[in-house]
């Protein structure tokens, strides 16, 4: 069980054992180990994906090799149909078997519709998603604001008695009395012998 | 250094992995190598009408196509027909045509009919309806705008 656990087994042990104890009620101690086996690689599978495709019949490589549906034009036939098996497709897939056209165009249609859940045209059709983006990105700007609004406000203390004009004036004439920077900064702009700006 | 180093460790993956030599030379002689337009047709060709192909390869194969920057020519659109037909997969054959028609990109008016003129004595021959019969030009099942209702 552990080993299971580590190859990303997300199910409850209660399932698991429950899983374990109808495949082995089904035939002998062998036969029983590998229908184990095969029920666990199954469910224990990827993200379970397996388990949720249900009865559909795996037909191809998914994404990643996972049994996924998509409808996508650079990847247009997906591993799985989309459908799951019922006796009425059974019985239109057997009269697939022989010649087409006898059968009829919604025969034809609902095959396809077993198969794959959208036409080209169908996903490809311009959806106005745009103003749904914008909209959800709206509101994340909006709730950003008023977070810098509610910290300024009621979190953050108030600037420190530096931030005057009367200090910020007193620093500079500090700046300029110690020539910092005298090459291309503040003081290069001072003119000493005249004591006022270039 | 690093080539050395990486000559010597596919030396060791060689043993460990049992690629043959030959395997690894057809892939080096394919490096730098220009296949021309017909080679690669009658690649897909091949593929496609191979008699022991199913679902699977025909998939592969299709959506492989589908995926590079190439409309398929009427030849490998043929033989992906009949590969259907031999698997019995209708909904293939009809998804494989949308597929096709998609890939004539921004010269639909002008490829897309060659293509099917191209294609038709196949079409009518297997019984594949072309996507204007099935209505699949547009969407079906599409839901109604609300400004419309």
């Amino acid at each position: 069980m552990n080993s299971l656990r580590c190859a990303g087994c997300r199910l409850p042990g209660a399932a698991v054992a429950v899983i374990a104890g109808a495949a082995k009620s089904v035939g002998g101690a062998h036969r029983a180990r590998s229908a184990d086996l095969r029920l666990m690689r199954r469910f224990t599978h990827h993200d379970g994906t397996r388990v949720m495709s249900g009865k559909r019949e795996v037909v191809g490589y998914g994404v990643n090799g996972s049994p996924n549906y998509i409808d996508c034009s650079d990847f247009p036939f997906p591993a799985i149909r989309y459908r799951e098996v019922t006796p009425e497709i059974c019985a239109m897939r057997e009269k697939e078997q022989g010649d087409w056209k006898k059968l009829s165009l919604d025969e034809k249609k609902s095959l396809y519709r077993h198969s794959f859940c959208q036409t080209y045209a169908e996903f490809q059709y311009f959806m106005p998603e745009w103003k749904l983006a914008i909209g959800i990105t709206l509101w994340a700007i909006s709730f950003a604001m008023l977070i810098s609004l509610v910290s300024n406000v009621a979190i953050y203390d108030d600037l420190p008695i530096t931030y005057d004009d009367e200090h910020r004036q007193a620093q500079l004439r500090r700046i300029i009395q110690l020539q910092m920077n005298p090459i291309t900064g503040l003081s290069s702009k001072w003119d000493y012998s005249q004591n006022k700006w270039k | 250094m690093l080539r050395t180093t990486a000559g010597k460790l596919a030396t060791a993956m060689r043993g460990t992995l049992g690629v043959t030599s030959s395997r690894v030379g057809a892939v080096r002689c394919l490096h730098g190598t220009e296949e021309s337009a017909e080679e690669f047709d009658k690649r897909y060709e091949k593929y496609f009408s191979r008699e022991g192909i199913d679902g699977w390869e025909i998939r592969k194969g299709m959506n492989d196509l589908l995926g590079m920057d190439v409309v398929p020519s009427p030849k490998i659109i043929e033989s992906g027909l009949r590969a259907c037909r031999r698997v019995n997969d209708i909904a293939l054959a009809i998804r494989w045509l949308e597929g096709c028609k998609d890939k004539c990109g921004d010269h639909k008016a002008t490829l897309y009919p060659y293509l099917l003129e191209k294609i038709t004595p196949t079409l009518k021959e297997l019984g594949v309806p072309t996507i204007e019969e099935l209505g699949y030009d547009k969407p079906e099942l599409a839901l109604k705008s609300v400004f419309d209702m």
